[in-house]
């Protein structure tokens, strides 16, 4: 099975897959209602998968783009716990005296949230967004209301939703804005060790299990951290059996799984494969195993699934193409088919494609502070 | 006849009072939902509702209808919850407390809880809602009940689980983690349900959902967290009969199904957590190593060395990882010579999806081993 060779991999529909992007960011039906509360993360899935394909600038006009990146500054608010970005319109009354130039005021039931405000400012950075409406201190007192007691970071200010999604946005903004003023690093590494598992991986919160999604953020969060402080804060040996974990979860449809037993699914393919990547331990994945899998949950008129079989969704589409990014396959047949499998290189830490990090880099840090 | 549920909003007569608030939407949306006509009208009312601040019955009303569309709706739940503590506490600050639990619109919201919590078995926020109210009521044991049979509908789910750590954490008293810090000072409260007992029945849990499927790996998690992993409670003071008692469990699970990665990782969850070397085990795990034929079949019965059963398939490949790992802690050059002959047997053959995995396993040896042999 592992062995199978990469060049019967057909070519991958670029086009097709654009199209499944533009298509959810053009509008969604009523059956997804649900993401009514985090509808900027959709927005970052799909843009995110434009920018990997490398057609954002052929594929929407600049004009489009203008207006997206207009609708993605009058989510950003501000108000008594500080700024950042609401998940969509969801809660904000049609108002006439909404000003597009300022942050908007918030009240207690429209206030930014932590994973919006990191999907938001990915958002922009592909859309190539100068940042000059950026509230950056607004932002730092944000995740200072975030960050509770136990180190952790609440969803929204005051909530006591909170887990490991939270603690790695709150690290991936302050490594974007090259600020950590807003983070009790300690602190937060300290919670961040009570997720640990005998497993090798990481719960959502203290006590659960390891899932392949929460490890990714864990290991992610050590990585951003790791670059400001200097410091390894996993030992050899606990790297070693996370490691193990990890690689063990790639399954034999070649396909990773999020628990150990569990069935593989194409998004466990980024977070067990991105985590990985940071741990340095890439070269240990099977990645032609891994593009079979991932060729195999391909929708057939566009767009990645979960699983074979099943229907695609921007979550599983973005996903799919980040871990082909990290592993793509080699394909050796000469002709064009190989050319449609290459995407751009995407930056595990932040996961963001490079351009867009390097973009992130020079316009999001207050260049104030860091000309 | 008109049955109230399916009037919209605009359409009630007790709502004429409130003037629906739109959503606000530019021009080009990123993503925008084509909402159902249903869900705008609700939705219009909640905005309204926020806005004005009432948080009287009929809020109550409206929220659980937004949820039932949107689960995900976290704002809803949000003011739902303090709509629902201003109702339950009109002129005193929230406090927990036992008479709670008999309260009608305690027990009415529970009951909503558990309906919906079937229904949307993947959405955090009923979970969260729950946990916020049963912090409230502290009545811990009817929660592991209802848990039990909401893992019936999916058992492995991982928010109901992650509800149980949680339940048994926070109102167990060893080592709380995480939740909602609400204390009362009430001496009248003391006999609040709490306390080590709510632990008693754990490890009966863990073996009853081991018997429906004994690769759930949830089941295993936990099994972790009560011994190893949040506190130890009267009765398993003794941790060298608990490892034994737990490596024996292990094992013989081992021996119903080899090929199972959970109780293998459970194996060396535990000896690592005790610090106890891998090769406390090797007789264990080594039969484990052999093809089908090569077993010998006595009839002794050896508790701490079961053997594996009639119809396993063998060699299973977690005892081939584990029998090299043992070889090569030895650091000598026939403990890795014996790694290595495993570690090719596994890139070749039993576990071809990680053949570069072992393959790096092999070198990593041999360059260890040869930094200590030059050392010397």
């Amino acid at each position: 099975m592992s062995d199978q060779p990469s060049t019967l991999l057909s070519a991958f529909s670029r086009k097709a897959h654009a199209a499944h992007c533009k298509l959810c960011l053009s509008g969604l039906p009523a059956s997804q209602i649900d993401v009514d509360g985090s509808r900027l993360a959709l927005a970052f899935y799909c843009l995110g998968g434009l920018d990997l394909l490398g057609v954002l600038e052929e594929e929407i006009s600049p004009r489009n783009r203008e207006e997206w990146r207009t609708w993605l500054w009058t989510q950003h608010a501000k108000g008594k716990y500080g700024s950042g970005f609401r998940p969509g319109p969801f809660m904000t009354g049609r108002d006439p005296r909404i000003s597009l130039q300022d942050p908007a005021d918030y009240t207690n039931y429209d206030t930014p949230h932590l994973i919006m405000t990191y999907t938001a400012l990915l958002s922009l950075a592909i859309l190539r967004d100068d940042f000059s409406k950026l509230d950056r201190k607004g932002i730092i007192a944000f995740l200072r209301c975030c960050q509770r007691q136990d180190g952790s970071f609440s969803t929204v200010p005051g909530s006591n939703e909170n887990d490991l999604r939270t603690l790695y946005c709150a690290f991936a903004i302050s490594n974007m804005l090259d600020d950590w003023s807003g983070v009790d690093i300690p602190q937060a590494v300290a919670f961040l060790a009570t997720c640990r598992t005998y497993e090798g991986g990481y719960g959502q919160s203290t006590f659960c299990e390891g899932q392949g999604g929460t490890t990714y953020t864990a290991i992610a969060a050590l990585g951003l951290a790791s670059a400001v402080t200097k410091k390894e804060y996993l030992t050899r040996s606990e790297k070693q059996v996370t490691i193990e974990w990890l690689l063990r979860n790639q399954d034999d449809s070649g396909g990773f799984r999020g628990r150990t037993g569990k069935e593989a699914d194409a998004c466990y393919c980024f977070w067990c494969g991105g985590s990985l990547k940071i741990l340095g331990a890439e070269s240990l994945v099977n990645s032609e195993a891994l593009a079979t899998y991932l060729s195999r949950c391909r929708f057939k008129y566009g767009g990645i699934a979960k699983a074979p079989g099943e229907s695609p969704d921007p979550y599983h589409t973005y996903l799919s193409l980040a871990a082909l990014s990290m592993y793509p396959p080699q394909v050796h047949d000469g002709n064009s088919t190989s050319e449609t499998w290459k995407f751009g290189v995407l930056d595990p830490l932040l996961n963001a494609r490079e351009e867009t990090v390097a973009w992130i880099r020079s316009h999001v840090p207050d260049r104030k502070v860091h000309s | 006849m008109f049955d109230d549920d399916e009037l919209l909003f605009s359409e009630r007569p007790e709502w004429s009072d409130v003037t629906p608030l739109e959503q606000y939407e530019n021009l080009n949306p990123l993503a925008p939902i084509f909402y159902t006509d249903e869900y705008k009208d609700a939705t219009n009312y909640l905005r309204a509702i926020v806005k004005s601040g009432e948080k009287t019955k009929r809020v109550l009303e409206l929220t659980e209808n937004i949820i039932k569309q949107n689960p995900a709706h976290y704002s809803a739940w949000q003011y739902r919850y303090e709509t629902f503590i201003t109702l339950l506490f009109p002129s005193s600050p929230p406090k927990p407390s036992k008479a709670l639990a008999t309260n009608p619109m305690v027990i009415a919201e529970l009951a909503l809880m558990d309906e919906l919590a079937v229904r949307f078995l993947k959405t955090y926020q009923v979970w969260h809602h729950r946990r916020l109210l049963v912090a409230l009521t502290r009545q811990p044991r009817r929660e592991l009940g209802f848990i039990k049979k909401s893992l019936e509908a999916d058992a492995k789910n991982y928010h109901t689980w992650s509800y149980r750590q949680w339940t048994l954490a926070f109102f167990g008293g060893a080592g709380g983690g995480g939740g909602v810090a609400v204390e009362s000072s009430d001496e009248n409260d003391i006999d609040f349900e709490v306390g080590e007992d709510l632990w008693a029945g754990e490890l009966d849990f863990v073996d009853a959902m081991l018997a429906q499927d004994i690769r759930n790996n949830s089941a295993w998690h936990h099994r972790f967290f009560v011994v190893w992993g949040c506190g130890v409670r009267e009765g398993e003071l003794d941790r060298e009969r608990i490892s034994k008692r737990e490596l024996i469990f292990v094992k013989q699970h081992i021996s119903f199904a080899p090929n199972n990665p959970s109780a293998w990782n459970y194996l060396r969850g535990i000896l690592r957590h005790t610090s106890t070397p891998f090769s406390s085990v090797a007789a264990f795990a080594e039969p484990y190593t052999s093809s089908k034929e090569s077993i010998s079949r006595d009839n002794i019965v050896d508790l701490d060395n079961p053997r594996p059963g009639e119809g396993a398939e063998l060699p299973c490949s977690e005892a081939l990882e584990f029998m090299a790992d043992v070889h090569e802690a030895k650091t000598t050059e026939e403990g890795v010579n014996s790694a290595v002959e495993i570690w090719k047997n596994l890139a070749t053959e039993h576990d071809t999806m990680r053949k570069k995995y072992w393959e790096h396993r092999i070198r990593s040896a041999h360059r260890s081993l040869n930094t200590a042999t030059n050392a010397a």
